[in-house]
C-alpha cells in the first residue's frame, strides 16, 4: 500500500484530540470505501450515507477507544461501517433469501467495477477472493457481505456448524498468503 | 481465565456472530494476548474484503454531514465539561407517574418505557435485578460491584442498542461520601484505557439513575471512582464490572 501522509496511526491519534481537520482527511481517504462497502451491504444509497455519517462520528467520538484487536485503524473503521450496515441489514431483514438465490440476485461487481480494476491493491484482494474454492468464497461473502450469522449459514447451506467454521477459517487462510506473496 | 474462542475468532472478525457470542468473544479478548493477537491478524485480512466491492462516489454533501455532525457534537462535549457536574440524576423514589414526563427530558432521548419501569422499581426494591433484566430487549447490561466502603452497594451500566437512546447507570444503596469529593464512572476499552463517563455525587436515595453521555460501544468494562476532584487523575475504585482487569 502507498505511503501516506499523514499515517493512518497519526490520525486516528489527532481524531481522540479533537482535530476535525484529521477528520476530513480520514473521510478523503477512506468514505469513498465506506460508502461503497456500506452500499453493498444494504443496496441503497440512503441508508448507505446514514450509516457512513454514523459510521465516522462513532470513529471521531470513539477514537480514543480504538481496539486492537480489530486490527489497523482502516480495518477498524471499516469494522464499524461493516458492523453498522449488518446492524441495519439483520433488523430490516426478516426474511433473506437463499444463498442460491441471492448469488444471483445480486448484481455482479464486475459490471460496475471499472475502477476499482484501476487499483493494484484492489485487484489483488479481488483475485485472492475470486480464486478460493467456490464453498469457502460463498461462505465468506455471505457472511461479511449478507450478513449471515455462522449458525444460519450452517441452516442456509446444510452443512454442519463445524464445516462452516472450518471454511471460513481455510478461507481466510489462503487469502492472507495470497495477500503476503503479492506484498 | 476462561476458555480460549479461537473456534470463534473467524465468525467474529467476518462479523457473523450472533450479539450473545460476539460480547462472549470480545470479553475474552480483553482478557488475552494470544486470542487478541489472532483477531487482530484476522481483522486486517478481513478489513481487505472491502477491496473487492464496486467502488462507488456518494454524493458530495455526505462529507459536509459527516464534518458537520462531528462539529455539533464536539460543541456540545465542550459545553458538558464546563465546571458545573453533569449530575443527571434523578430522586426516583420521588417521581409519581405524572413526573415521569420530568425525569425523561433530564435524562434526554432515554426509553420512556424503560423509566417507566424504573419508577416502578423504586416503588419495590427487590425487583431491582427483575425490572433490569427485563428492560434487557437487546440492550448490553454490566453489573458493577461495590467494594470496600461501598459494599452492599452497586450498579448496572444500561447500554441501549437503539438509536437515539442514552446509556445509563442505575445505582443502588450508594454511600454518602465527604463534602468535595466526587463518584466518576469510567468506560474501560479493551487495550485498557480508561475514559471518563460521568462525574456526580450520591443524592442520598436508595436508587439513583445517572446519564452517560459519551457512546459506550467499544468499551468492554465499567468502574466507578471515588475521587478528590472532578478532574485530573483518578481515586480509589469502589466498583467495578464482573470481568476482572487483564493481568499485567
Ligand atoms: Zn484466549
Amino acid at each position: 500500500m502507498p505511503e501516506q501522509h499523514p499515517p493512518d496511526d497519526a490520525l486516528l491519534a489527532s481524531l481522540a484530540a479533537r482535530d476535525l481537520s484529521a477528520l476530513a482527511t480520514l473521510y478523503d481517504r477512506y468514505g469513498r470505501l465506506a460508502y461503497s462497502l456500506a452500499y453493498r451491504i444494504l443496496g441503497e444509497s440512503e441508508a448507505a450515507e446514514d450509516v457512513v455519517q454514523d459510521a465516522f462520528l462513532s470513529a471521531w467520538k470513539g477514537a480514543g477507544s480504538y481496539r486492537r484487536e480489530r486490527g489497523n485503524p482502516r480495518a477498524w473503521l471499516l469494522s464499524i461501517v461493516h458492523h453498522r450496515a449488518v446492524d441495519i441489514l439483520r433488523r430490516k431483514t426478516t426474511f433473506r433469501p437463499a444463498p442460491l438465490e441471492m448469488a444471483e440476485s445480486q448484481p455482479s461487481d464486475e459490471d460496475t467495477a471499472v475502477s476499482a480494476e484501476k487499483n493494484v491493491e484492489h485487484r489483488t484482494v479481488r483475485e485472492a477472493l475470486e480464486a478460493l474454492p467456490q464453498a469457502q468464497r460463498r461462505t465468506i461473502e455471505l457472511a461479511y457481505f449478507g450478513g449471515y450469522t455462522h449458525v444460519e449459514l450452517s441452516e442456509l447451506m446444510g452443512v454442519p456448524l463445524g464445516t462452516v467454521k472450518g471454511r471460513m477459517r481455510i478461507g481466510l487462510q489462503k487469502m492472507r498468503r495470497a495477500l503476503e506473496r503479492t506484498r | 481465565m476462561n476458555e480460549h474462542v479461537q473456534d470463534d475468532l473467524e465468525a467474529y472478525a467476518l462479523g457473523a456472530l450472533d450479539r450473545g457470542d460476539a460480547e462472549r468473544v470480545a470479553q475474552h479478548l480483553a482478557l488475552c494476548a494470544s486470542c487478541s493477537n489472532d483477531a487482530a491478524s484476522l481483522a486486517e485480512i478481513v478489513g481487505t474484503l472491502p477491496d473487492t466491492v464496486a467502488l462507488r462516489e456518494p454524493r458530495p454533501a455526505l462529507r459536509d454531514r459527516v464534518l458537520g455532525a462531528a462539529r455539533a457534537e464536539a460543541r456540545q462535549a465542550t459545553s458538558r465539561r464546563s465546571p458545573r457536574w453533569s449530575f443527571g440524576a434523578v430522586r426516583l423514589s420521588r417521581i409519581a407517574f405524572a413526573g415521569l414526563a420530568a425525569a425523561v427530558i433530564v435524562l434526554g432521548a432515554a426509553d420512556v418505557e424503560a423509566y417507566r419501569r424504573m419508577v416502578t422499581v423504586a416503588a419495590e426494591r427487590d425487583a431491582y435485578n427483575r425490572t433490569l433484566e427485563s428492560l434487557r430487549e437487546g440492550a448490553r447490561l454490566w453489573y458493577m460491584a461495590g467494594k470496600d466502603s461501598f459494599a452492599g452497594s452497586g450498579g448496572t451500566l444500561y447500554e441501549p442498542r437503539a438509536d437515539g437512546k442514552q446509556p445509563f447507570v442505575l445505582f443502588h444503596d450508594l454511600p454518602p461520601i465527604n463534602e468535595g469529593q466526587v463518584l466518576t464512572i469510567w468506560l474501560v476499552s479493551p487495550d485498557s484505557a480508561w475514559a471518563r463517563a460521568a462525574t456526580f455525587r450520591p443524592n442520598g436515595q436508595d436508587i439513583q439513575v445517572v446519564q452517560i453521555n459519551t457512546e459506550v460501544a467499544g468499551f468492554d468494562r465499567c468502574a466507578v471512582t471515588l475521587d478528590d476532584s472532578p478532574s485530573g487523575k483518578h481515586g480509589t475504585v469502589v466498583m467495578e464490572s464482573r470481568i476482572a482487569p487483564p493481568t499485567p
